[in-house]
């Protein structure tokens, strides 16, 4: 990790090192942290006002964080499962497909960030 | 004569300039006029019935301005400003022309008062956009840009076919509400239901949008496929069968999705599953899910256009739209960054951004018709965009694994254009009054109350630790270089491999009926000169007795025939 941080140019705007600092792994513990006590302090919200709705199940306290992380994590399995039935390697389509095939450097405008 | 010209000439003179001036920056400053000058005239016009021309007994109506066409007309002429500006440093007039026909002729067709106009304007949008993915200029691009004019030009031909017989049946073409009755409406139903990417229609949408430019692709996620929703709007509002055929919609891509490499075609996916809430709403019917369609239908045209830009940005930096071989790029392309993340926070409906203020009429219309199936698979796909557009764009792209790579920001005009859109999210979000009032129904709906925002946050935030908790296990499936079979696979492999294999069977059958008719007439050959050859039995013996004989046998056998 140390060498990808060290391959991080001096001159990154500021905005660039605001974002950098989350993708350091040493802050990752900071990020889900906040997360951690969002989702707490969002369940105890469903205690702080009458909640209401079409169907039952929605006046139940934290319903829709509930629904949410399951439903999610069984998507993330389920697709991961139908992955294992519909993946094929990047040539499939043979060589007349834009999968297997650069995209025209003409078109684009390659450039680096120590360019500046 | 016809009392006004309708707003799509405008596009297509516009675009008839393009092509007489000289290559340079006129083609781009005109492709942003244009649709400013379209808009403020939209904007302005009155409600009512213009432009209309009489043909062969049928009154054609060019014009017909009402409050659900105009909010599509205005948000066409948005989208092809930003589309444009996005583009600005395109010099290729083709994609300038194709852009301006393309937005021209999807304006034309939402004003369009009849289904004659409407299929003018139908195979407009098809034929011009093609060019957007055939101006890539690889073999590739060729070939998709090959099967998506033909799905499209197919529903144009159904969208005709179906317009006769709806004519034959009611003498009349009146493009108003239909119900599902008559081969005539099934045939209309099912060309509106190609071109809106209905479930198994669906995959000349991923097939397609990735295939095509850097910006091309921006314009073209625009315009096609909300035509499609404004069709079914007009045409079929309340009809049962599309809240079935929407909530599949919003389900099935959201697993596709999510295990795509190609981002552009994980937004394409994404593009699907949003369509799939608008037909709901549509399918629905009532006055609230209706401007639940409409309004969504707007600030999606805006997300998904900002997504498809921030992508498309990187993939103009660094050559690449694969999340396998990105990652880490907020560091040297943090407004991009910034912007997808608007475009991410946007789609996945959190409160102040714009899909917060839209998608919720429609879920709530849904809720409130007591239909709780649809309701849960409509919430459950609201996490499913969140997995996909929300988290998958952002973190595989600008943040997760580095990838080494440090391009340069997207270019000024790019960061506008982004940076604009971005704007015109948030602001729907926190104010989305002016929106509402553009909407084709009176709006009685109030996003921000402590339940509908709790209650979003919670399923959000909660869906990110779980894909916290997922990441953390390895349970997450990474990111890989390959492709997903879908429905195309039965165009692109099964049909070609039965085609040749029936082609072989045919072949060999061909040959061995060859063969066994040439071993026949080398037999008869054979056995004819066997008998009657110098060396034959009939040609041995007595020659000149059985000359005799046989001219004997003719002569009788001529008079009979002569006296009969």
């Amino acid at each position: 990790m140390k060498e990808e941080t060290s391959k991080v140019p001096e001159n990154l705007p500021i905005t660039g090192r605001f974002f950098a600092w989350f993708t350091d792994p040493a802050h990752a513990k900071y990020i889900i942290g906040f997360l951690v006590i969002l989702c707490v302090g969002l369940f105890l919200a469903d205690f702080t006002y009458k909640k209401y709705g079409h169907f039952e199940a929605e006046t139940y306290k934290g319903f829709y964080g509930a629904y949410g992380f399951i439903m999610f994590t069984a998507l993330i399995l389920a697709a991961k499962t139908l992955r294992s039935f519909i993946n094929r390697p990047e040539d499939y389509y043979g060589s007349k497909a834009i999968d297997s095939e650069e995209y025209p450097e003409a078109q684009l405008e390659k450039l680096e960030h120590s360019h500046d | 004569m016809i009392d006004m010209m309708p707003i799509s000439f405008l596009f297509f003179a516009g675009a008839l300039l393009i092509a007489a001036l000289p290559k340079g920056s006129s083609g781009a400053a005109i492709s942003l006029f244009i649709p400013i000058i379209a808009g403020w005239q939209v904007y302005q016009l009155p409600a009512g019935t213009f432009a209309e021309i009489e043909l062969m007994g049928q009154t054609l109506e060019m014009m017909r301005v009402d409050k659900l066409s105009r909010v599509f007309a205005l948000i066409f002429c948005i989208a092809a400003f930003l589309g444009n500006l996005y583009a600005w440093h395109v010099r290729d007039k083709v994609q300038q022309l194709a852009a301006l026909f393309y937005s021209g002729s999807a304006l034309g067709a939402v004003f369009a008062g009849d289904l004659i106009t409407l299929f003018f304007y139908w195979e407009g949008t098809a034929i011009a956009s093609v060019f957007l993915i055939w101006a890539r200029g690889t073999i590739g691009a060729y070939h998709t840009g090959l099967r998506y004019l033909i799905i499209q030009i197919m529903s144009g031909v159904i969208l005709l076919a179906g317009a006769a017989m709806l004519w034959r049946e009611t003498g009349s073409i009146a493009f108003d509400l239909m119900t599902l009755n008559s081969l005539g409406t099934w045939l209309i139903f099912l060309s509106f239901g190609m071109k809106c990417a209905f479930p198994l229609l669906h995959n000349w949408l991923q097939d397609s949008y990735p295939a095509a430019t850097v910006t091309g692709t921006v314009i073209l996620s625009a315009f096609t496929t909300k035509l499609a929703v404004y069709a079914l709007a007009r045409g079929f509002a309340g009809t049962e069968i599309l809240i079935y055929i929407g909530a599949i919609m919003t389900l099935f891509p959201i697993f596709f999705a999510e295990i795509e490499n190609d981002l552009r075609r994980v937004l394409a996916y994404s593009l699907n599953n949003q369509l799939g809430f608008m037909v709901v709403g549509v399918g629905i019917g009532t006055e609230m899910a209706l401007n639940g369609t409409a309004s969504h239908a707007f600030a999606h045209i805006l997300y998904k256009a900002l997504l498809f830009m921030s992508v498309g940005a990187v993939l103009f930096r660094t050559g690449t739209s694969k999340a396998s071989e990105l990652g880490g790029l907020c560091r040297t392309m943090p407004m991009t960054a910034l912007f997808c993340l608007i475009g991410a926070a946007s789609i996945s409906a959190f409160p102040l951004f714009s899909g917060f203020v839209t998608k919720s009429l429609i879920i709530d219309a849904s809720a409130k018709q007591h239909m709780v199936l649809i309701w849960a698979v409509l919430v459950f796909a609201s996490a499913g965009v969140l997995s996909h557009s929300g988290i998958k764009i952002p973190y595989f792209t600008f943040f997760g694994h580095d990838s080494g790579k440090r391009p340069k920001e997207a270019p000024f005009h790019m960061l506008l254009a982004m940076g604009l859109t971005a704007f015109l999210c948030i602001a729907i979000g926190v104010f989305p009054d002016p929106l509402y009032a553009l909407l084709p129904y009176e709006v009685d709906y109030k996003p921000y109350t402590p339940n509908h925002v709790v209650g979003q946050m919670q399923l959000l935030c909660f869906a990110l630790l779980a894909f916290v908790v997922l990441m953390k296990s390895g349970l997450h499936p990474p990111e890989i270089r390959s492709v997903n079979l879908d429905t195309d696979w039965t165009y692109r492999k099964a049909a070609p491999s039965i085609m040749l294999s029936l082609g072989r069977g045919l072949g060999e059958l061909l040959r061995s009926f060859e063969s066994a008719l040439t071993s026949l007439t080398k037999d008869s050959l054979t056995w004819l000169e066997r008998t009657l050859g110098p060396e034959g039995g009939i040609s041995a013996g007595r020659p000149l007795g059985i000359m005799a004989l046989w001219i004997v046998i003719l002569l009788a056998l001529a008079l009979i025939v002569g006296y009969i």
